[in-house]
Parts: structure tokens; C-alpha cells; sequence
């Protein structure tokens, strides 16, 4: 079994800031599992693992000096409506602005009230400001997951900083074969 | 005051340094602005604000160009809102190439500051983002009697 | 992965070559702002370099500095390397074509067109990166006989980074690229060892070209200037995104989300 599976995550800084969203071609995820992952090169990647591994998710800058960062990665849990996969949105992925679903009234675009984790690691460096490169995206696919089933989380990028700098998107996904 | 060695051939160019990153991430373009012209010596300021004032005289030509802190990253002015009977700024293009620059000649000798606004197109928005502060030129110091 | 780290020198080549120094005429800039840097637009930039380690001390990202020299009252940098170059062709292309169209005798035609070819600058040995011989004005034409005044500044060069950030040993600076001028020319880039925070400054050392006119015609001369930026070093300790500390389990769902 190969130890380690990598997601590398490519993003369109300049892109995803102008159209807003990391749709449209400005977020490309690629893992190197040899099992058979499926939309390679696309927001909706379902990488495929076996538990003991090792899965480690690292941003890529397209362009080098622009800085992207991941701000954090949410794993979606069952039966909660605000979570399920994005049909209608009229922007999806976009996180700045809150959206609202029509029927539940619950707040979509707010990753640190999804009821599925704790808030985001401490990315604080010692002279008080944030630098989310110090943050190692790394885990252990766990026994306990079911096999067949994609697993979908919520990735959501921090491109530079300030009100417009968090997108997010929820399609991509872990599948154990 | 007596005019510079290389006479008035030579532009005053007006130089915005922005980082479009910075500005598009924050919403904020004056945080991201910086404004430099080449008639420090001539008694101009604000250098590195967005509150730049040019000194110039009349018959001066005035040159503004970008230069974006991310080497590949877009950026273009894309208008000068000024009093048109004092400069009437139009968009050229560096010969070949479709980076933009724009020109005027200043129409009459100022006694006061005429304020201006550049505007700018930032990465792939399709809207420009007009700075918040005004720009200014101004006249010539007055002599001392 | 850490971003590399654009410097930007923007200098006031007209000033600086009056009064013979860089200070009060060099205006820097990173784009590190929000990471820490401080001073920018002014000739008091201090450059953040936020490093980080893994846990058993060994550093964890490669922190690398690019510089990018600009003429303030030129033609900006994002104008291909290679333009003046090419301008300078094509106007020799035209020159030729309307010649081979020009009548014999006609000698105001001819003086138009030696107008339209402008007028070329030698080289004097020790200048370093002058883009192309044929010199063009600040909007990218090619200059008339009145070249002398009105000649775009070729940018300035880096020829060397010098200082205590250099002598300890806290960046390795190289030049990279070709030595071809026109197309790419070279460019200074240094990697940074992050396990010794501080602030440290460093010197760069900067050519500019000045046009002067001698009998002989036009030439380029090199004037050599210096200016000090500097530095601020930390590290911190990488750690994980998860658990906050070590390698732990990811934290799925114990059910996942419904298909």
C-alpha cells in the first residue's frame, strides 16, 4: 500500500478574486492515488484511499508570487440540508457574501458555524499575524470509514486577506475503494 | 523657476504602483495604491500616497503608466476624471503592444490645485475601481517679493 | 508550498543621475505587506521572510527574493523585455521599405525617413544591459534628433547584492537568466536561510545608464550607485492543520453525508 496520497490544490489567485468564485476553471485539485480517482483536474475530484494512509492536501501557486493559502478543510456530515451538494446557488463556491437557503433560512457561506468541526487551527505566527503556511494539511483515513461512499468536504482558500479573500467549494471528495 | 537641463521635451510622468492582488482580496485600493511623478526636485508630493500632487507649468505633457507589484498580474488605467480645460487626457498604446499609457498637455498655468481621479481595471473585472482620495496638479510656487 | 517574494526597486533615474545618489530617489516594494513587511513605497522597506520548521528543527519551506529594477518616467517593466528590441527592427524594416519608394534626389524624403530611424548610442565598456543601440522615448517611439533629451531610461541593473544579510550567510543571492539583454537579461534571486531570526539590511548596488553627446556621437555611460534595504527574519513551527499539533486521524463523520 503506497503510504501517502497527495492532493495538490491549484488555484487562479487573480481569477477566482475577479470572478469571485473557484468555479470557472480558477481551482484545479490532482492526487496522485493510484486507485482510480475520478475528475482529475476539477473542483469535483473523488480521491480514492484506504485507511492507514496518509492524505496530505498542498496549495500550489499557479502564479508564484501570488499567495494562496488553505484555510480550511470541512468534512460534510449526513443528513444536514445546508450541506448538501450545490444545485442552485447562483454562485457556488463563493463565500464572502452570506447566502441564504430558500427553504431552511439556515446561512450556507460561513464555514466556522458548519455544526461539523471545531474552529480553524491557529495559523498565527509570532509577530501576531497570520501565515497560513505554517499549517500542515496532513491525516489518517480512519478504519471507520465506510467503503463505497464519498466522503465530501468543504475546502475553503484564503487568497491574500481581507473581506474578499475566503472561497470555498464542496464538491470535492475521499472515496475508500 | 528655471526650467530643468533637459528642457520641456521630456514628460512628466506620473507613475501609479498598485498591488491588484492586495486590492482585489481587500476591496480596498487606496490601502494598495502608491503614486510617484518625476518632478520631486520641482517641489511636487505625496509620493508613495494616493494623495499625489504634481507640480507642472503650462505647456508641460504629462504621461501616466502603471506598474503592477505582481509582475503578471493585470492592471490598466482606464480613465483620468479631470477638468478637461485644464488637461484633456487620452489613452495610448506603447507601439505593438496592448499596454496602455495615457497623455496630456496642461492647457493653462494653475493658480490653484485642479484636483483629478484616476480610475483602474484590476485582474479580470470587468468594472473599474476608482480611487477614493483625489489627485492633484499644481502651479508653480508663487516668487517671494 | 511558501510564494517567492517579488522585490521591486523603483528609481528616479532622472534625479538620481543629477544629484548622483539613490537616496531620497529609490522607492521599494514587496508584496508581503500582510505577512509583516513594513515600509513600502519608500527608500525603508524591511522585507518580511516569515520561515517555518518542522518539529524535529529542520526548515521546512525554501523562502526565495526576487528583485525587479524599474526606471520611474520609463516605459513600465510589464512592457516585454523584448519590445525595444523588436521596435527597434521594425522601424529599420519600414526605414528600408519606404527608402526602396523614395525618388533619387528627393532630400527631404530622406531626412524624414533618417527621422524615422532615429539615432543609435555606442556602448561604453563597462555599461552593463543596454537593451538595444537604437534609442526610444519614454512613450516607446523612436527618438528623433532629439534624442538627448528625450530618451527612455534604460532599466536600471542590479550588479551586485552586498552587505551583512550576504556576509552571515542569511541569503545566498545569484543572478539567473541569459546574458542576452534583449529577451530575457539577467535577474538577481537569493534563497534565505531561516533558522537565524533578525533583521538583517544588505546593499544592493545599481548601474544606470546615462546618454551622453560627445563628438564622436552618442554614448551610453554607466554611473554606479549603491542603496541598503534590509531584511526581518522569523520562523515559526509548522503544525497540524487538524489537530492542531502532530499527525493525527482525519476527522470524518462517523456517517458520511448522504449521497
Amino acid at each position: 500500500m503506497k503510504p501517502k496520497v497527495n492532493i495538490v490544490v491549484m488555484v487562479d489567485a487573480v481569477g477566482a478574486l475577479s470572478d469571485r468564485t473557484l468555479h470557472q476553471g480558477n481551482l484545479a485539485l490532482v492526487d496522485d492515488s493510484p486507485y482510480g480517482s475520478r475528475n482529475p483536474g476539477t473542483p469535483e475530484l473523488v480521491t480514492t484511499v484506504l485507511p492507514g494512509q496518509v492524505v496530505q492536501w498542498t496549495a500550489i501557486h499557479v502564479d508564484v508570487q501570488t499567495p494562496v493559502e488553505i484555510h480550511q478543510i470541512t468534512f460534510l456530515g449526513p443528513g444536514e440540508p445546508e450541506h448538501a451538494p450545490p444545485v442552485t446557488r447562483p454562485d457556488p463556491g463563493y463565500a464572502a457574501v452570506p447566502a441564504y437557503a430558500a427553504a431552511s433560512g439556515v446561512l450556507l457561506a460561513e464555514p466556522e458555524t458548519a455544526s461539523q468541526t471545531a474552529a480553524p487551527p491557529s495559523a498565527l505566527a509570532s509577530n501576531g499575524l497570520e501565515n497560513h503556511d505554517l499549517l500542515v494539511w496532513e491525516g489518517i483515513v480512519p478504519f471507520t470509514m465506510a467503503p463505497g461512499v464519498p466522503y465530501r468536504y468543504r475546502l475553503s482558500i484564503k487568497i491574500h486577506e481581507g473581506p474578499n479573500s475566503l472561497l470555498h467549494v464542496d464538491t470535492p471528495a475521499l472515496l475508500r475503494v | 523657476m528655471p526650467p530643468k537641463p533637459s528642457g520641456a521635451l521630456r514628460p512628466v510622468t506620473i507613475t501609479a504602483v498598485v498591488d491588484p492582488v492586495a486590492a482585489l482580496a481587500s476591496g480596498d485600493l487606496d490601502e494598495n495604491l502608491y503614486l510617484y511623478d518625476t518632478n520631486r526636485t520641482a517641489g511636487s508630493s505625496g509620493f508613495g500616497t494616493p494623495e499625489l500632487r504634481t507640480r507642472v507649468r503650462k505647456g508641460d505633457r504629462l504621461l501616466w503608466n502603471v506598474i503592477p507589484l505582481e509582475c503578471e498580474t493585470f492592471v490598466a488605467l482606464s480613465g483620468i476624471e479631470i477638468d478637461r480645460r485644464v488637461a484633456d487626457p487620452v489613452r495610448e498604446f506603447y507601439p505593438g503592444t496592448d499596454i496602455a499609457f495615457w497623455t496630456a498637455t496642461v492647457k493653462r498655468e494653475l493658480v490653484k490645485p485642479v484636483t483629478y481621479r484616476l480610475s483602474f481595471l484590476l485582474g479580470g473585472v470587468a468594472e473599474p475601481f476608482t480611487v477614493a482620495a483625489e489627485q492633484a496638479l499644481v502651479g508653480p510656487v508663487k516668487e517671494a517679493r | 508550498m511558501a510564494q517567492q517574494h517579488g522585490i521591486i526597486v523603483l528609481i528616479d533615474v532622472d534625479n538620481a543621475l543629477q544629484e548622483r545618489t539613490l537616496d531620497g530617489n529609490a522607492y521599494w516594494f514587496d508584496n508581503m505587506k500582510f505577512l509583516g513587511s513594513t515600509g513600502e513605497g519608500t527608500g525603508g522597506l524591511v522585507t518580511i521572510v516569515p520561515g517555518a520548521y518542522f518539529l524535529d528543527g529542520s526548515q521546512a519551506t525554501e523562502q526565495v527574493l526576487n528583485w525587479l529594477p524599474a526606471s520611474l518616467g520609463a516605459v513600465p517593466p510589464t512592457v516585454p523585455r523584448n519590445y525595444l528590441a523588436e521596435q527597434a527592427l521594425q522601424t529599420d524594416r519600414d526605414a528600408l521599405a519606404h527608402l526602396a519608394a523614395v525618388g533619387a534626389g528627393d532630400e527631404a524624403e530622406v531626412g524624414r525617413i533618417k527621422e524615422e530611424v532615429g539615432v543609435r548610442a555606442k556602448q561604453s565598456r563597462s555599461a552593463k544591459g543596454i537593451p538595444t543601440a537604437k534609442i526610444l522615448d519614454a512613450t516607446g517611439h523612436v527618438a528623433g534628433s532629439d534624442a538627448a533629451d528625450t530618451y527612455n531610461y534604460p532599466t536600471p541593473v542590479i550588479t551586485d547584492i552586498t552587505g551583512p544579510a550576504v556576509e552571515q550567510k542569511i541569503m545566498y543571492p545569484a543572478q539567473y537568466g541569459s546574458p542576452d539583454m534583449i529577451y530575457d537579461g539577467w535577474y538577481w534571486a537569493a534563497t534565505v536561510d531561516t533558522s537565524r531570526p533578525g533583521i538583517y539590511s544588505y546593499t544592493m548596488h545599481i548601474q544606470l545608464h546615462e546618454l551622453v553627446e560627445r563628438e564622436d556621437g552618442l554614448v551610453w555611460q554607466p554611473v554606479d550607485l549603491t542603496c541598503t534595504s534590509a531584511l526581518e527574519v522569523m520562523t515559526d513551527p509548522k503544525r497540524n492543520a487538524f489537530t492542531g499539533a502532530g499527525l493525527g486521524v482525519l476527522p470524518l463523520p462517523e456517517f458520511p453525508p448522504v449521497p
